[in-house]
């Protein structure tokens, strides 16, 4: 049974935290009473209350003491709290801080506007020097806590709330992106984030075989590469990303990729106020699988 | 009240003389507040021992001016900062950052300064060796939420290790402090907070640095320091004057203001 991305992290922390006695783990109040890195290592947990600025700022002065601080609270908070923050600790001063945001997207559901966070590419990915993961499912969320953990530097990890799923099978190639079958003569899905990962496997259940590039390495030098990679394969992309259009993924790519077609399929430009469940937001922003096949098919049918 | 270190007073005069020629570099400085905050400066580096783990921070980093004058004349700084500061390729900007040897973190955004020292004193706890984190801080910067998050946090966390001197010049960017969003009451504020809380003469290098290395940093209360300043101390011409916030001088004139210092 695989775990959400959000519990998978703080067991594989405090799992890592056993051999790596240089792991603090700090929290905004939105960890958890019984946060298991709490539990196993009191002395190197910090409930820093919600204050997120003053949090990362701490970190900073943590981390130049030689600790390698994860800072983990809601995606929204983590981001846009602590923007200013993370500009100056982690990009500027390169301080080697890991910021673990949950709730990215519209996990929250019914929690409205306030919780939600379809911003979090735009403003990270604008401040040089931060590392950028977006993993989907336990196994790929373990796989990047332990990367963020062997890899001195700043990073941001964008999870989900409570969606659990196993991640990808298939061949993933040296830049950590998993490619899937398809024809190359077709659309390509590009997925960035779980639901965007999400979106795709259930399209490709609906329309066979279409070539799939699962990213969750989403900086501007990750990308620089993946961009090359799926160019060579593909002439037409689809990015799937619960993010809205500007500043996402799909814009960066279109940049990347001048001599290739790059659509976006995104959460657009609405706000997500209104109740429901995770799936059901998304559907309220236009994000569903059956308006992501529509793309697909009117892309298709251009292609023909 | 014992007669003054002359060696203490040959240095104030020093960085004083330093602060005015940054004033006349092509760029200017912001002169009142790098003039109120440099004994406090000088004060937070004789009682630290940053090679055994102390830090100070400058959080009101817009005193830039008044940080390389006091690293440079207490031998932190090699290089007379009013040569290369705000030139082309100098890495001596109009905010301290951390390129510059001798300065972990880049600040002039007002707020920040205060987190990272309160940050610092939690990695000392950690450590076991509880250096301190001290900060100097402005008084109009306080009107920041951040600091006082940050305030919150080194009472919450019981960081007697954490120090704030707060450069109590009356002053900011656009007047008075009083005037724009008062802090009445500050030193209840601290106290409030949990802070031990001393009002001191923010001019008076010795008393400051006696109250910094008398607190006792295996406790549970963070100190916080009011010092009292002028905003321009020293320059007669500007003394109080809120105009001085930030000056661009023509050599003539900072001549003149040199040759008016006591």
């Amino acid at each position: 049974m695989s775990l959400a991305g959000r519990v998978a992290y703080r067991e594989e922390l405090t799992r890592l935290a056993h051999q790596h006695p240089e792991i603090v783990c700090l929290e905004a109040d939105l960890g958890g009473a019984k946060h298991p890195f709490q539990e196993a290592f009191p002395d190197r947990f910090y409930n820093l209350g919600i204050a997120e600025a003053a949090a990362v700022d701490c970190a900073t002065a943590i981390a130049l003491n030689g600790y390698t601080p994860f800072f983990s609270t809601f995606a929204p908070f983590a981001v846009l709290r602590s923007a200013e923050s993370i500009k100056l600790s982690l990009a500027y001063m390169g301080a080697n801080i890991k910021v673990v945001a949950p709730y990215a997207g519209v996990a929250g559901g019914w929690f409205g506007t306030t919780h939600h966070c379809l911003e979090d590419f735009a403003v990270i990915r604008s401040f040089p020097g931060i590392r950028i993961l977006a993993p989907y499912g336990e196994e790929e969320t373990r796989e990047m806590v332990r990367l963020m953990v062997g890899t001195p530097g700043p990073f941001y990890m964008r999870l989900g709330r409570n969606g659990a799923y196993a991640s990808l099978d298939g061949e993933r190639d040296s830049h950590g992106i998993v490619w899937q079958g398809g024809s190359d003569q077709g659309v390509c899905l590009v997925s960035a984030g779980e639901m965007g990962t999400v979106a795709v496997l259930a399209a490709r259940e609906q329309r066979g075989d279409l070539a799939h590039a699962h990213l969750c390495m989403l900086d501007q030098p990750a990308l620089e590469i993946a961009a090359q990679a799926i160019a060579a394969r593909c002439h037409t992309v689809l990015v799937v990303e619960e993010h809205r259009p500007m500043g996402g993924i799909g814009s960066a790519l279109a940049l990347l990729m001048p001599d290739c077609r790059v659509h976006s399929f995104n959460c657009g430009e609405k706000w997500p106020n209104s109740g429901g469940s995770h799936e059901e937001v998304l559907e309220s922003l236009g994000f569903s699988t059956a308006a992501l096949l529509e793309k697909i098919d009117t892309l298709t049918a251009a292609m023909a | 009240m014992a007669a003054p270190n002359p060696a203490i007073v040959q240095l104030q005069k020093k960085v004083r003389q330093t602060i005015v020629d940054l004033g006349a570099t092509p760029t200017g400085c912001h002169v009142g507040g790098s003039l109120s905050v440099a004994d406090i400066l000088i004060a937070a580096f004789i009682s630290s021992d940053r090679e055994q783990g102390d830090e100070v921070v400058l959080s009101k980093g817009h005193a830039a001016a008044g940080l390389y004058a006091v690293m440079h004349h207490m031998d932190m700084l090699p290089e007379d900062p009013a040569v290369g500061y705000g030139r082309r390729g100098s890495i001596l900007t109009g905010h301290p950052n951390h390129k510059i040897p001798g300065i972990r973190f880049s600040t002039g955004s007002l707020g920040h300064g205060v987190a990272y020292a309160v940050g610092w004193a939690l990695a000392r706890k950690l450590k076991g060796d509880r250096r301190r984190g001290l900060v100097v801080a402005g008084d109009g910067e306080l009107q920041e939420g951040l600091c006082w998050e940050a305030f919150q946090l080194a009472s919450a966390q019981r960081l007697g290790n954490f120090v704030v001197v707060i450069d109590r010049n009356g002053g900011q960017n656009d007047g008075a402090v009083d005037d724009i969003s008062p802090l009445e009451n500050l030193d209840k504020r601290f106290e409030s907070f949990g802070f031990r809380v001393e009002t001191l003469d923010g001019h008076d290098i010795d008393a400051l640095s006696a109250r910094i290395v008398a607190h006792d940093l295996t406790g549970d209360r963070p100190l916080a320091i009011i010092a009292e300043t002028v905003k321009g101390k020293g320059i007669p011409a500007i003394e109080n004057n809120p105009a001085c916030h930030y000056v661009v001088l023509k050599p003539a004139m900072a001549q003149k203001w040199k040759e008016s210092m006591a």
